[in-house]
């Protein structure tokens, strides 16, 4: 949470003399951190107090006047004892007013809206106006005065107290003019100082300066003739720790002095009127959220701290009704709601100028059920903010005390009985132990005792020191924070700076390897990016829409059970989705796409089922689709790291080919040799008569193809596109890296072309292993071409071949390689009834 | 006979002289000083004339070879010099048009950082371990010292799955890197030095959030490890990633799983820490006076994320005494520090997961 700092106010519970810069950059090293110094007073330059001397009807216009304002003769404009002649439309002008001038060459808001601009001498109607009395929200003091349109700002009204001479620039009549706010981000842990108090308690330890607070005591008689001027009754006694109810009667409510104005405005508060705004000084000063009641409105009166009934409502402050129930904490009167405890007040039971007679809250609540009701209601407030980080309950009776007084400074009244002080449960301070060793042995460094002793006390910890143990006592400010001996190494460590504390590489040899997943994942996206395809990353949860277009039924997998929204909604189990959406996406940017992904994907684990990726999806028939789709996510989901390519070219009507020249590729680079490649002709996301499977040992290592005409329809890709899935843990337990070298042949070889003609259905690849088997000389077969049509019966195709024949005992003669090639026509001839092409 | 012979060393200079190309001269050496050639066929009528002609004949044909193939190779050599100056005008292409590029594929911006931060970290021995980005409440909060009522653990800050609640309570999809903390000290193998890279998921999309993205979570834990050990890998890492001259610094911060806990800073590299731009030139408004306000840190500083020394109840919960055992921890995200590189430039990082190839063909 962000905190905005008066540094002026800062100074008024701590000794400071540093500048504002110097204690941003000590403080946020050791406390706080300060992320900005913004100035207090910007864009009053060039205005200054005014008075009017004289009014005049405008000749020219009903609504306007000519002013005379005295400007002194400080002004950097030239002195004149007549004063300054200006046009001014005000409602509200009156001879003796004290106004706020702005000069040619202020920067203005002309009637508080739009950019600032610079104010220029002008002619209205005829008459020259050397300046402009401007209306609060002109000069960016809107909130601190609000007023009506055309109201001109009064200062001798708005701010009795100001005695200045006409001339004096505004900043300075106004004060603080030097001040700056800092904007302080404060950690959860430490609501101490989400109030002046604590932030000078904290800057008084680091910088060693006086601390200047001087606690109010809220005092309670103890005799039995002395009743509560108000009955409370904590009736949810675990979320309610403590509460305090005081009640004052005869209290005037009005607009607050200017001063608390500003110092609740300099931490971004609206001023509202007295009494509120006394409340949320109070808090600002002490981190207390505080509330008060008109106690005319309440019934009983009496307060309750309850939980809400299931269908009570309540409107709050901000207007708005809620709808509450038993989930959520409320302060209540006899009969209803008046306020979300620690949250948001009621607006029927809210101070208002009619109120005469109050009941002030001072109380501490549950963080978790604060922080839960306001998640609930959608509803955040200052209050709950600091609420919801856990406060002690030792903090009300201060904070209570110091609102009281400032009641009857500013409002008036009388207090009525006694303040009711209701604590379920007692308070016992807490107090932990840490050995300098341990101290020392963390921070790495010797610190003396004397300094661990002081920098605690400095913090407000009682501490008792013998020998080398420390025995400190958590201040009730720290008692939801300090939960151990090692938070107290900390504190020490903080404190003395951290930039003290030297700096060692702790270089060693890696204990173990990268996991080996990791490492072939790098291999793969190595190889791959060096063929040419571009890495895309898709989220890991798509949604439901997305797979069902992709022809996976969304219902077995696993869903987010709090998705931000639908986009994002389950597991993917395929990378595939992912990639055929980046390929539609992607296709009128690039005429020609070569995509891949290497991630996971999320497939259920279990004891019947075995963890499959989707490169084996569909062919596994042991187990029924029902039996998959009624299992539950009772198991964390197998992450099983997967591998995907797309290619699409725009010219390219076999991109099949690449995708598995692609595959091959991959396998000879890591040694994977004596794949069995397998048609897929069965599947609802691959193409039926363009894919094929790659087995080793049976196991599956990767799919090729192309992405079947419906998928494309899908997913609206215009043309082919050819398709590569491996299958990583199958394929990094047969790939090798290291190889093994083999002689070239010591003889030449001969080269032979061979095209046969065999039935269209007759496997390339079995042609390939038909020969290879014809004769060992036959060392290499490699396709070049087959062709189908004029000169080619029907359903028949023509295969052309290279052939390499050679042997490691001799050159063979040429009559030798003929009759080796003879050989493996006559094997294709008995197998596939081939014929030489003519 | 000598007359002929003479006539042939004629013929020979003459066609040499004419001849304009290597293959021509090919052909008269083939022609008259061949196997087969005029020369020879000449020298077969040796066997015809006197005793004493003989050896004058058979000196003069060896001379009128020798002659020849020397002027053979001279013109050679005319000819290959001349060639050269002629393919200049003849074989002449336009190099400014472009060349063939090999095929040019690129790895993702988040492949190249997540590469370049485990090397900085391999090179002084941290390893690689690979752990679930789907794992139980247990490992995600409970070990990490997390009570149950965190704000992290509402269903406001963290993603859960749709199964149901186990003994490790429920399923979560890990919304920082932190569970593979607990998954490595469970292993209870000494010295722990692991750099662990992976996804994490959180419920917020902005500019600079998305509800998937990537952390690397560094984990030191042996005898004897303290605060100067976890400052000196900061300032090792600021300077290997960011540059030469970046440092780190320290501030208090609040995380539950670490104790001291701690908000990283990096010094920044436009302002070289100052947290101000200098002047650059007298001209520019506002240029004169200390110069202006650096608009890409806060005060001279780029926070990076926390860090802090293992706390005693993640050690406890892993079975690792804390009395024996210390250890830092750090928790960053890998978006985070691409694009606070200098020169990164990157102003929204939900253009990380587009799959743009006009983003993706950049890297």
């Amino acid at each position: 949470m962000n905190l905005l700092v008066s540094y002026d106010w800062l100074k008024e519970y701590v000794s400071l003399k540093e500048k504002p810069e110097e204690f941003a950059a000590r403080i946020s090293l050791s406390g706080p951190a300060v992320e900005k110094i913004l100035p207090l007073h910007s864009g009053l330059d060039g205005i200054v107090v005014g008075k009017v001397l004289k009014l005049a009807p405008h000749p020219q216009a009903d609504k306007l006047k000519l002013v005379t304002v005295d400007i002194g003769r400080s002004s950097k404009l030239e002195a004149r004892s007549s004063g300054l002649k200006l046009v001014c439309g005000g409602t509200n002008l009156y001879v003796g007013q004290k106004v706020a001038v702005a000069l040619v060459g202020a920067m203005v808001r002309w009637h508080g809206q739009g950019d600032l601009i610079e104010l220029q001498a002008a002619e209205i109607r005829g008459v020259k106006s050397e300046g402009m009395i401007c209306a609060a929200s002109e000069i960016g003091l809107g909130e601190a005065f609000p007023h009506e349109e055309k109201e001109i700002l009064d200062l001798g009204q708005e701010i009795p107290e100001m005695d200045v001479e006409p001339g004096t620039p505004l900043s300075d009549a106004l004060g603080g003019k030097d001040d700056v706010a800092m904007d302080i981000e404060v950690t959860s842990n430490r609501p101490d100082c989400m109030g002046m108090v604590g932030m000078a308690r904290e800057a008084s330890a680091i910088l060693k300066r006086p601390f200047r607070w001087k606690e109010p005591k809220l005092v309670i008689s103890k005799s039995k003739a002395s009743k509560p001027g108000i009955k409370v009754t904590i009736d949810a006694k675990k979320a309610c720790s403590r509460y305090i109810g005081v009640r004052i009667d005869g209290v005037k409510v009005k607009k607050s002095p200017w001063w608390l104005k500003r110092r609740l405005m300099s931490a971004g508060i609206r001023p509202i009127n007295n009494l509120v705004d006394i409340t949320n000084y109070v808090m600002l000063e002490t981190g207390q959220p505080m509330h008060v009641f008109d106690a005319a409105k309440l019934k009983g009166p009496e307060i309750r701290v309850r939980f809400a009934r299931v269908n009570e409502k309540m409107q709050a402050l901000d207007g708005k009704t809620y709808q509450l129930d038993d989930k959520v904490l409320v302060i209540a009167d006899a009969e209803r709601p008046v306020a979300i405890a620690g949250i948001m007040g009621g607006e029927q039971t809210g101070a208002d100028e009619k109120t005469a007679n109050i009941v002030l809250e001072a109380a501490t609540f549950d963080p978790v059920i604060v922080r839960k009701g306001s998640r609930r209601l959608y509803l955040q407030s200052d209050s709950q903010l600091r609420f919801e980080k856990g406060l002690s309950q030792m903090a009300p009776p201060s904070a209570m005390a110091r609102a009281i007084e400032m009641v009857l400074e500013l409002a008036g009244g009388k207090v009525m009985g006694e303040p009711a002080d209701v604590m379920p449960l007692t308070y016992k301070p807490l107090s932990y132990s840490v050995t300098m060793d341990e101290v020392n042995g963390l921070i790495g460094v010797e610190v003396k005792k004397t300094e661990m002793v002081d920098v605690l006390k400095r913090l407000g910890f009682g501490v008792k020191a013998t020998g080398k143990h420390i025995k400190a006592t958590v201040p009730w400010w720290r008692d939801h924070d300090i939960e151990m001996g090692r938070d107290l190494v900390e504190e020490i460590a903080r404190v003395i700076g951290y930039a003290k504390i030297p700096s060692v590489v702790p270089i060693a040899v890696a204990p173990r390897e990268t996991d080996q997943v990791i490492q072939w994942e790098d291999r793969l996206k190595d190889i791959t990016k060096a063929a040419g395809y571009t890495e895309v990353f898709s989220w890991s949860f798509v949604s439901e829409d997305m797979l069902r277009k992709a022809s996976y039924d969304p219902t077995h997998l696993l869903h987010v059970q709090n998705p931000l929204s639908s986009d994002w909604l389950v597991m993917r189990p395929s990378l595939l989705p992912g990639m055929l959406q980046a390929v539609a996406d992607n296709q009128e940017r690039e005429k020609d796409l070569h995509l891949f992904e290497c991630s996971n994907v999320y497939i259920k684990r279990s004891s019947k089922l075995e963890a499959r990726s989707s490169v084996d999806k569909n062919r596994d028939s042991r187990f029924s689709e029902a039996e998959i789709r009624d299992s539950i996510w009772t198991d964390l989901p197998d992450e099983v790291p997967e591998f995907a390519l797309m290619i699409r070219e725009a010219d390219n009507h076999e991109p099949w080919r690449k995708a598995k020249g692609f595959v091959e590729h991959l396998f000879e680079e890591y040694g994977i040799t004596d794949v069995h490649w397998k048609r897929i002709s069965r599947d609802a996301v691959w193409h039926p008569g363009r894919t094929a499977q790659a087995f080793k040992d049976d196991k599956p290592l990767a799919m090729v193809g192309e992405i079947g005409p419906q998928m494309s329809e899908a997913f609206k890709i215009k043309g082919r596109v050819g398709a590569a899935m491996v299958n990583i843990r199958e394929f990094m337990s047969f790939a090798k890296i290291s190889k093994t070298y083999v002689p070239p042949m010591p003889y030449p070889e001969a080269k032979r072309d061979l095209a046969l003609v065999v039935d269209r259905d007759v496997d390339y690849r079995e042609m390939e292993l038909a020969i290879l088997r014809a004769d060992e000389r036959i060392l290499k077969v490699e396709w070049f071409d087959t062709y189908e049509g004029k000169g080619i019966a029907d359903n028949k195709k023509s295969v052309a071949m290279h052939l390499t024949i050679g042997s490691r005992e001799k050159t063979l003669e040429s009559s030798e390689v003929d009759g080796v090639l003879e050989d493996a026509i006559l094997a294709c001839k008995e197998k596939f009834k081939a014929e030489v092409r003519g | 006979m000598k007359d002929q012979l003479e006539a042939l060393r004629l013929e020979i200079e003459r066609d040499v002289k004419a001849a304009k190309s290597l293959e021509e001269l090919e052909q008269i050496e083939v022609k008259y000083l061949g196997r087969k050639g005029q020369l020879t066929s000449m020298l077969k009528g040796l066997a015809d004339v006197t005793a004493e002609e003989r050896p004058i004949l058979g000196a003069l044909a060896n001379q009128i070879k020798q002659t020849g193939l020397d002027l053979l190779a001279s013109k050679r050599e005319s000819l290959a010099s001349s060639r050269y100056d002629a393919v200049a005008e003849t074989e002449r292409v336009d190099v400014t048009e472009p060349g063939i590029r090999p095929p040019e594929g690129h790895l993702h911006l988040m492949t190249h950082t997540i590469r370049e931060i485990t090397s900085i970290f391999e090179k002084i021995g941290f390893y690689r371990p690979r752990y679930p980005e789907i794992d139980w409440d247990w490992y995600a909060f409970e070990a990490l010292n997390m009570p149950p009522d965190h704000p992290a653990r509402d269903d406001w800050e963290t993603f859960f799955m749709d199964a149901p609640i186990s003994k490790k309570g429920k399923m979560v999809m890990t919304p920082h890197t932190s569970n593979g903390q607990i998954h490595e000290l469970q292993r209870h193998e000494f010295p722990v030095r692991m750099i662990d890279i992976g996804k994490s998921y959180r419920r917020q999309i902005d500019a600079t959030h998305t509800p998937m993205f990537h952390q690397f979570e560094g984990l030191y834990v042996d005898q004897g490890v303290n605060l100067t050990h976890l400052r000196g890998i900061l300032d090792y890492f600021a300077e290997q990633f960011f540059g030469k001259g970046r440092i780190s610094r320290i501030r208090p911060h609040h995380f539950r799983f670490t104790e001291p806990s701690f908000e990283v800073d990096i010094s920044c590299g436009v302002c070289g820490g100052t947290g101000l731009i200098p002047p650059r030139s007298p001209l520019i408004k506002g240029g004169v006076e200390g110069g202006s306000k650096c608009k890409v840190c806060k005060r001279g500083w780029l926070e990076i994320g926390g860090a802090g020394m293992v706390h005693p109840n993640v050690l406890k919960a892993c079975g690792v005494d804390p009395k024996k055992y210390s250890g830092f921890a750090f928790g960053w995200g890998v978006e985070r520090v691409a694009m606070m590189k200098e020169g990164a430039k990157i102003d929204d990082i939900r253009i990380l997961y587009q799959n743009d190839v006009r983003f993706l063909k950049q890297f």
